[in-house]
């Protein structure tokens, strides 16, 4: 076992696809009880219970969605009380904090997956799905550093060669424009150069091949068949589980079936995942060096 | 088994009337390591490109170049390798792996030979340690470093390099040149390189091909060639100490090619009673044009400091040589002294008066000019007539000639030239106090002497220069004082004489080929004096 960051890229994001989406386009709070828990668990196993900032940020964006709501929408049969002659239901309310747990829950997802996901697992990803692309991309995140490098460069030259007549803001855009044209020119002048490279090794010649440094490894395997697996179970419940949750006019569960239920526990185990995964890995260290 | 062949090679660029390469013809044995040199615009790099074909420059092509006696033109893309100058643009992704693999990826390897490839590169070029990095937080030398072990993963038969060093510091460029020499004697691939820097690389290679306008003037072994090369060639700046040394004391007999070999030639050849060189003795002005307080400087809150309780006062009208290694503060030192960086400590003092106290840009008129490192981010214009177009002096005030590129565009001129015109750009603008980053980077020998006596008519004009280089022998030739920086402080100043001879490793090859021998010697030319003061030894035969 493995630690969850350490499966392969493309796992992971079928993985984090999978389990935001399921939620995303299905309003219920049995679903979202649990995506919630598995995605905050997670996050609170990985960072060892840091980041306060950022579940007080969530909390307060989560206030916010929740109250909006019920101030907008007068839906609902059941009036809780009245303020300067705005009605505040019941369902309305319960439907607000439904959506925005749903919003939390998928920024939650969402920050683990960025913390996760370096760039160039990223690539790697956008390399399976079109290996052009990924190339493109790469070769635009080198110039990106090369450029702000030699702007830095270009306007210190400037200023120590007393091309900055005065410290006013006219002559700072006409600086800046004069930086930005010779930018350009060494662009080119680049561009040029690493178009020599890249013929001088043999780019354009045939069909390319396409390296990374990730790789299938059995577990990998193994982790996305059990991600299928609960996400059919999740998918075949929505479908004919009968798990519908109605908010207006009144809130009312469908009369859930087998599948309905069957979709609960897959569901309930896929957002389980990383968590025990990540539990499952440091169990065993604890093991292991208990032993040495 | 030859390699090369080529025969009667001409080739002219479209709209040019004069060839580039005239009637040039050699052949290289498998395994050679061979370097061409010859003065800028002699069609160095055009023969080089002509080598393969795939950046072969468009134009008129006369001879044949034959490869294994098949024309170069159907040699496939990974026989040659081609390493060029700049180490920044050549490399084209994002990841130091990535870079290493992508000359396999175009040949269309599978996956679990390129790891296999790349993995055995790495650790032959000892990349391991960077491999997962951003190719853009590299140094030069690593940079330069990962071009050469990208073109090699291809496993070329013949590697060619383009000045490979020119952009890089000693050090790392002493690295480069030992590792290609490594390679050629572990896998036996045939060397074709061009280089400013011969000290190094003539000791080590086997053939020397030397090139003048375009024709081939010289082919042959190293002692063999440089024993024929006349006096007026360009090339003459350039060659190694000891045979300068040889040359100019009329030398006969196996021309010394290595301090070593310089040393043993001095001692057999000449008598060293005499010891001590007399130097005049060197007084500066009392009038401070740059001083340094106890500043202190750090690029961020969680770094470590760059400069350290830094104290240095340079005086009027004096050239000043800062030296030290790479991340020693050099260069931070001059952006603290052009205003470009603040000290969070310490002051600064510009003629006497507090960096502070020059309000509204008026340090940057008529007082203090900076030339950076790197000299192209100071063009502004598409010609370089336009570019002196704007400034206030006439052609015949610079103490260099400039007239025969007025139309050329800034970025195709060689690196000396640049040197000229950025220096032209600043000495308009009539600075008192000029800091200038490696003004010898990149410049070929003949243009380091130039360079040197263009400071000296600057400084006969009233103009106080600091230097910070990496290049011992230009300081040592052009210096008033010294200093050297080690970890943000100055660990020693003196004259180059006394500075020199002090020092064991960081000086210049002439003081370590005599050390022992004379005293105070630092320049080739102050060796070839003592040896004539002393006299030749008598030979009893």
């Amino acid at each position: 076992m493995k630690s969850f960051e350490a499966y392969n890229p493309i796992v992971l994001t079928a993985y984090f696809l999978s389990v935001t989406l399921v939620l995303m386009f299905c309003q219920n709070p049995i679903f979202l009880l649990l995506s919630f828990l598995g995605a905050l668990l997670y996050v609170l196993i990985r960072n060892q219970g840091e980041n306060g900032k950022l579940h007080l940020h969530y909390f307060l964006l989560f206030l916010l969605f929740a109250i909006l709501n019920p101030l907008f929408s007068h839906n609902g049969k059941t009036v809780l009380f009245v303020i300067n002659d705005t009605l505040i239901t019941l369902e309305a309310v319960v439907y607000g904090l439904v959506s925005a747990g749903c919003v939390i829950t998928v920024l939650y997802w969402f920050y683990s997956f960025t913390k996760i996901m370096t760039r160039d697992k990223l690539l790697y990803v956008f390399g399976k799905l079109s290996p052009k692309l990924s190339l493109v991309l790469s070769m635009g995140l080198r110039y990106v550093p090369l450029f702000a490098d030699k702007t830095m460069r270009i306007k210190n030259a400037q200023k120590a060669l007393g091309l900055y007549k005065e410290d006013n803001i006219l002559d700072k855009c006409r600086g800046d424009l004069r930086v930005f044209s010779i930018l350009l020119t060494w662009a080119l002048e680049t561009g040029i150069i690493t178009s020599d490279s890249m013929r001088a090794r043999g780019y354009g010649k045939g069909k390319r091949t396409h390296f990374s440094i990730y790789k299938f490894h059995s577990c990998d395997y193994t982790l996305l068949l059990l991600v299928a697996v609960m996400l059919v179970f999740t998918l075949l419940g929505i479908g004919i589980g009968n798990i519908g949750f109605v908010f207006y006019p009144g809130m009312a569960w469908e009369d859930v079936n087998i599948f309905g239920i069957l979709s609960y526990i897959f569901y309930g185990a896929l957002a389980g995942l990383p968590t025990l995964i990540e539990t499952g890995d440091r169990m065993k260290w604890k093991y292991l060096i208990s032993k040495i | 088994m030859e390699i090369l062949n080529i025969k009667n090679l001409n080739f002219t660029y479209p709209k040019c009337t004069a060839p580039s390469l005239r009637d040039v013809s050699f052949s290289i044995e498998d395994g050679d390591f061979t370097v061409l040199c010859g003065a800028t615009g002699s069609g160095k790099t055009t023969l080089l490109r002509l080598l393969k074909h795939e950046i072969a420059p468009h134009g008129e092509k006369n001879g044949t170049i034959l490869f294994f006696g098949e024309d170069i033109s159907g040699v496939a893309c990974e026989k040659v390798g081609f390493v060029m100058q700049n180490p920044d643009m050549q490399i084209v992704t994002d990841k130091v792996w990535h870079e290493l693999a992508f000359g396999l990826e175009n040949m269309g390897v599978s996956q679990n030979s390129i790891a296999k490839r790349v993995a055995e590169m790495a650790s032959y070029f000892g990349i391991e340690h960077w491999y997962d990095r951003d190719t853009s937080t590299l140094s030069g030398g690593q940079k330069q470093l990962l071009n050469l072990a990208a073109v090699m993963v291809m496993d070329p038969m013949l590697l060619i390099l383009d000045e490979p060093t020119s952009q890089l510091d000693p050090i790392a460029a002493s690295y480069f040149i030992s590792t290609l020499k490594k390679i050629n004697l572990d896998f036996g691939i045939t060397i074709i390189i061009i280089e400013h820097r011969l000290e190094e690389l003539i000791p080590i290679c086997d053939r020397l091909l030397v090139m003048e306008n375009g024709s081939l003037l010289q082919n042959g072994g190293p002692k063999e060639v440089l024993s024929k090369m006349t006096a007026d060639s360009g090339l003459i700046h350039s060659i190694p100490t000891a045979a300068k040394l040889y040359r100019m004391l009329g030398g006969t007999g196996d021309c010394p090619l290595t301090a070593r070999e310089g040393r043993r030639w001095i001692k057999r050849n000449y008598s060293t009673e005499c010891k001590g060189l007399k130097i005049p003795v060197y007084k500066h002005s009392d009038k401070s044009a740059l001083e340094f307080k106890n500043v202190y400087f750090r690029y961020a809150k969680h770094l470590p400091d760059v400069l350290k309780s830094l104290d240095l006062n340079i005086f009027e009208n004096e050239i000043f040589c800062i030296l030290g290694g790479n991340g020693s503060g050099k260069t931070t030192s001059l952006s603290c002294a052009a205003g470009i960086l603040k000290p969070y400590s310490g002051q600064i003092r510009i003629f006497g008066t507090k960096l502070q106290e020059y309000k509204n840009q008026s340090l940057y008129r008529n007082c203090i000019s900076l030339l950076p490192q790197d000299i192209t981010s100071i063009f502004l214009c598409h010609t370089v007539f336009e570019e002196l177009a704007g400034t206030d002096i006439e052609m015949s005030d610079f103490p260099f000639d400039l007239s025969y590129l007025l139309d050329k565009h800034p970025y195709d001129l060689s690196g000396g030239e640049q040197q000229l015109l950025a220096l032209a750009k600043v000495i308009a603008a009539k600075p008192k106090l000029l800091l200038m980053d490696e003004p010898t980077k990149g410049l070929d020998a003949e243009k380091k002497t130039e360079m040197l006596r263009v400071l000296h008519a600057l400084k006969k004009n009233g103009i106080t220069i600091v230097i910070v280089t990496h290049d011992v022998e230009f300081a040592a030739a052009v210096a008033d004082r010294c200093a050297l920086f080690f970890r943000g402080e100055v660990v020693s100043v003196g004259v180059p004489n006394e500075f020199f001879s002090e020092n064991c490793f960081y000086t210049t090859t002439a003081a370590r080929m005599t050390k022992g021998v004379f005293h105070n010697t630092v320049t080739v030319e102050q060796v070839a004096s003592m040896c004539l003061q002393n006299g030749k030894k008598e030979r009893y035969l």
